[in-house]
């Protein structure tokens, strides 16, 4: 497994003859490390522009990383979704699996626009409500993480899923309650029209990563009540 | 006689082989393939390869529980036996009631015995009711034990869910065979059963090895068996699926080792030897039917979940299972009587032997 994510993709690899299930395994496992890792570069990414208010070297690098993560993940997905139907595995949680890492994919996807939509807009106005910014980051990256860790969980746990789904409907809570208080600053401060709708507008953006996360969470709370034994 | 008639004769006997090949086989691997978890085209290459083998090799032990019952001692009263066993059998299942091959066969043997007016030995009769009432409870006894132990072997080591996939398959499959083989060892009385006493084969010997003419006629029925698996099973098999209940691959597994369980304790000639050997009460070498053991487990499986789990059930469905577990073997007798009437006054043919007093 390590070589494999050390040594190059694994998907352009042929799949063994025998311990299919385990290559597999091996598969969904470094997806969803991706993932993880996607939301973290994602998370470091905004700090240091929320940092350094403007596009540093990091802020080109996390960007420049992110796009390697989707990539790959790009890559992985494909190849469980050809190996799950070509060997005819998990025919009764098959479309939930696809659908799970298909959902996960969206979310890292949109992260990753986000976060260069907000390299590219750059709006001003931001050190003012940096710490605002960096509370609603910090947020909704924990309801992303939480996600993920029931995705991994269903995998192995199905019963202890709605435990973590439980966390990411917290975070997307919390993260929405200060999207809310930081619109409200926003627009009670003394800004420009425009400015405060490119804040307004990446305020939305951070805030949408807890709710698409919420969403997947409610379809796998669905998918592990369906798993449940 | 020669070999055409014998044919002939034996030709309701591959009548009922084929419908319980058509039948039965689902219970073995239906399930399997009604949840995607094993291609239609493998369960019935080792459903038929299996069937053969267990009727070949451990047919003996329940053909003899029927010939307890009644001895049909001319191959015409076979014919007729069987025949009325495999109508009654088609004709319940072209009018959608679910049938059962043992009870129909029973039904046809005491409607022989009514009609040569040979003695049906209760005591044998009685054990035969006993089954078809055991079978069920036991099938479901099998199915909560084992489901539960496996809900906790799962709970324990959280396999990955493509493990846990791969291991069910396996289990399925092993599962699948061990069930072809309990059906071939038990049902293979039910349809070569009535020929036993009027079996028109000969013991062959081949140097140091020996054909008998029971396992010869075994051997005809099972493939009758296998040609019912190939050409008619797979229908059959989709709608056991979800029939009484929809099932998890897990939970199928476990209702194809229960009905198995259920069909090696009444079948198998070495338990009986085992447990006669340690001095405890033997089980009856009798053909059970396996539909019984396998709507047994399902509910069993059904009612471990408690009050979802009995809700799940699709209770008229099973209703109609359990009114045709009592009208089974009814209507097999009467169709048995009418049809001995009918080939012994029409067709002249000696549908039974006078017994020889003293």
């Amino acid at each position: 497994m390590q070589e494999r994510r050390e040594g190059g993709p694994v998907s352009s690899e042929t799949p063994p003859l025998f311990g299919k299930t385990r290559f597999l395994v091996g598969l969904i496992d470094e997806f969803l490390d991706k993932i993880s890792e996607g939301v973290i570069i994602v998370e470091m990414g905004i700090r240091a522009y929320l940092i350094a208010h403007e596009e540093s070297e990091i802020c080109l690098e996390k960007l420049n990383q992110i796009i390697e993560v989707k990539s790959r993940c790009s890559e992985l997905r494909r190849t469980i979704v050809t190996m799950l139907y070509t060997e005819m595995l998990l025919p009764d949680a098959r479309g939930d699996v696809l659908q799970l890492l298909g959902s996960l994919f969206e979310l890292l996807d949109e992260m990753g626009d986000n976060y260069q939509e907000l390299m590219i807009v750059q709006p001003r106005g931001l050190p003012e409500f940096g710490q605002d910014f960096a509370d609603l980051t910090g947020m909704a990256i924990r309801s992303v993480q939480a996600v993920v860790v029931a995705a991994r969980t269903f995998f192995r746990m199905p019963a202890a899923v709605r435990e973590h789904i439980n966390e990411v409907r917290v975070f997307e809570d919390e993260s929405d309650k200060i999207a809310w208080r930081l619109k409200r600053r926003i627009f009670a401060a003394e800004l420009s029209f425009e400015q405060r709708f490119q804040l307004r507008e990446a305020v939305v953006m951070i805030d949408s990563m807890a709710d698409k996360a919420e969403n997947i969470g409610d379809d796998l709370s669905i998918f592990a009540i369906k798993r449940s034994l | 006689m020669s070999l055409i008639v014998t044919l002939i004769f034996l030709s309701s006997g591959l009548f009922l082989g084929w419908s319980m090949g058509a039948n039965d086989a689902s219970n073995a691997f239906g399930t399997a393939v009604a949840t995607r978890m094993i291609r239609f085209s493998t369960a019935a290459f080792l459903c038929s390869v299996f069937v053969i083998i267990g009727a070949v090799t451990s047919g003996a032990g329940a053909a003899e529980g029927l010939g307890q019952l009644g001895a049909i001692n001319a191959l015409p009263g076979a014919f007729t036996a069987a025949l009325a066993a495999a109508v009654t059998v088609a004709w319940m299942s072209k009018v959608g009631l679910p049938a059962s091959t043992s009870q129909a066969v029973v039904g046809s043997i005491i409607g022989w015995n009514l009609f040569s007016g040979s003695p049906t030995d209760l005591a044998t009769l009685r054990r035969i009711v006993a089954t078809w009432a055991i079978s069920p409870v036991l099938g479901a006894i099998f199915a909560m034990v084992l489901y539960k132990l496996l809900l906790e072997w799962i709970r324990l080591r959280q396999p990955h869910l493509l493990v846990l996939d791969r291991n069910t398959r396996t289990g399925l499959l092993l599962a699948g065979i061990f069930g072809s083989y309990a059906i071939g060892a038990n049902g293979i009385g039910n349809v070569m059963g009535f020929f036993v006493e009027a079996s028109p084969f000969r013991d062959v010997a081949v140097g140091r090895f020996s054909v008998s003419s029971v396992e010869q006629l075994f051997l005809i029925g099972a493939i009758a068996v296998a040609v019912g698996v190939y050409t008619y099973s797979r229908r059959v098999m989709m709608t056991v699926g979800d029939g009484l209940l929809a099932l998890s691959p897990l939970a199928a597994f476990v209702v194809v080792v229960s009905h198995s369980l259920v069909l090696f304790l009444f079948s198998s000639t070495a338990l009986e030897s085992l447990l006669a050997g340690l001095g405890l009460p033997t089980i009856p070498l009798l053909p059970v039917s396996g539909s019984q053991a396998v709507i047994g487990s399902v509910l069993g499986i059904g009612l471990l979940q408690g009050l979802k789990g009995v809700r799940q059930i699709r209770w008229r469905v099973l209703g109609g299972i359990a009114s045709g577990w009592v009208t089974t073997p009814l209507i097999a007798a009467v169709i048995g009587f009418v049809l001995l009437f009918v080939v012994q006054n029409v067709f002249g043919q000696e549908v039974y032997l006078p017994h020889q007093p003293g």
